[in-house]
């Protein structure tokens, strides 16, 4: 009893220090309210992104790192494309609830709708774009800051979350609030890194980039 | 007549069908045949891979990439990720011991581990016991078989170099990898599974380097 009694006390402590442990470098935001406001503002002039990715995938017990790049485009309200160029081709369209993904060999369409999980993932690649994550209920977000960035740490609600992924990190710069990074931690403690460079707003961007076929 | 001609030859394919792939193996001794099996030797080996296959209706296909690592203790790793980096599973081989350090719960079935765990011991020769080793010719290919706990492993050379392995049971295939650009010890550049029973292959292609900065 004692001994159970212990681990509960270890696990809430532990618990506790995940809750309101700081990002290094960050600390709490200020004056989260004022950031959403900006964010909202900022977001509603943004038709669509484009930008260059670098994704590094850190495997922790291995000291070992897979690198890939290609480039990401997002059409308002809810068009992704993610092409993976080097060092393999890899494509993946979302387009109001449909998502393809193309790899060397074959093209399989999908219907977000049909499967909680895939939405899920669909949303949160667009809410962080989109900057719309405060209204995401299959996670809870803490904002932080530094003169740079600010950064959004969202943490699992949801069962279907919780089993993929640990944490997930959107660091936007101040400037124009453009996601800089985005950190997904597996429970696992592997962690993937995408890197957005060279980002562009509202340029023009063909439907055709979008279309699934 | 006609009949009798078709029950025949639909006999002769079933007779056949039956008749073990080996059965025409001639031995020889170890003394004749230059070439030693030895397990690859790498520090490190990334694949691009895909599954395909089908159960009852429903067919299957999935990618990503397949990453081999070697410590300098001998411990070796196997992990799948997709190709955003979510790790699917991680494999582990210490001194011959197996563990799984990581799987996703799709995938956590002891029929599907243990069917990666046997593809991935064939290839990198792991627990593979010498000593009740036997070698055959056929024509111009070398044969050199190993007891597993259940049937045959069969490494085949031609011209010295690693052509495929094959496991069987006592009569037929159960697994046939095909491998090819094997250079010297190192893991080959393709690779391609073939599970005749369970109805799936893998391939996995060499990616010689990750995404350049």
């Amino acid at each position: 009893m004692l001994m159970r009694h212990s681990v509960f006390t270890l696990l809430f402590v532990i618990s506790c220090f995940a809750c309101f442990a700081q990002p290094k470098g960050y600390s709490a935001a200020k004056n989260v309210e004022s950031f959403k406001t900006a964010l909202a503002q900022s977001n509603a002039a943004v038709q669509t992104i484009s930008s260059d990715f670098l994704q590094t995938k850190n495997l922790s017990l291995l000291a070992e790192k897979i690198k890939s790049k290609g480039k990401f485009f997002f059409k308002k309200d809810n068009k992704v494309r993610i092409e993976y160029t080097s060092p393999f081709s890899y494509l993946l369209v979302m387009n109001n609830g449909q998502m393809m993904v193309k790899d060397e060999q074959k093209c399989s369409k999908i219907n977000t709708r049909n499967s909680k999980m895939m939405q899920s993932v669909n949303r949160i690649i667009i809410d962080c774009m989109r900057g719309s994550v405060f209204q995401n209920p299959d996670f809870r977000v803490t904002v932080y800051e530094n003169a740079q960035h600010y950064l959004l740490s969202l943490v699992p609600a949801a069962d279907a979350m919780k089993k993929m992924f640990s944490q997930i990190d959107v660091y936007m710069n101040r400037k124009g609030f453009d996601v800089d990074r985005l950190t997904m931690t597996e429970q696992g403690g592997d962690f993937t890194n995408m890197e957005f460079t060279n980002t562009h707003h509202n340029a023009p961007l063909d439907e055709a980039l979008f279309k699934i076929k | 007549m006609k009949r009798f001609l078709k029950l025949s030859s639909l006999l002769i394919v079933i007779f056949s069908s039956c008749v073990s792939p080996y059965k025409n193996l001639q031995p020889v001794a170890h003394t004749e045949i230059a070439q030693q099996l030895k397990p690859p030797v790498f520090n490190k080996a990334l694949y691009r891979s895909v599954v395909d296959g089908g159960y009852l209706f429903k067919k299957f296909h999935l990618s990503g990439l397949l990453l081999f690592k070697t410590f300098e203790n001998g411990t070796i790793r196997a992990v799948f990720q997709n190709e955003m980096g979510y790790t699917f599973f991680d494999f582990e081989w210490d001194k011959g011991n197996f563990k799984v350090n990581q799987i996703i719960p799709q995938l956590d079935k002891s029929a599907v581990v243990k069917t990666l765990r046997k593809d991935f011991e064939l290839l990198l020769r792991i627990g593979i016991k010498e000593g009740k080793d036997r070698l055959y010719k056929k024509k111009d290919e070398t044969y050199h078989r190993f007891t597993l706990e259940k049937g045959y492993v069969y490494y085949i050379f031609k011209n010295n170099e690693l052509e495929r392995i094959e496991n069987a049971g006592q009569k037929n295939k159960v697994i046939t990898i095909n491998v090819s650009n094997t250079v010297d010890d190192a893991l080959p550049q393709t690779i391609r599974y073939i599970h005749h029973k369970a109805n799936f292959t893998i391939e996995l292609n060499k990616i010689d380097a990750d995404a350049n900065e």
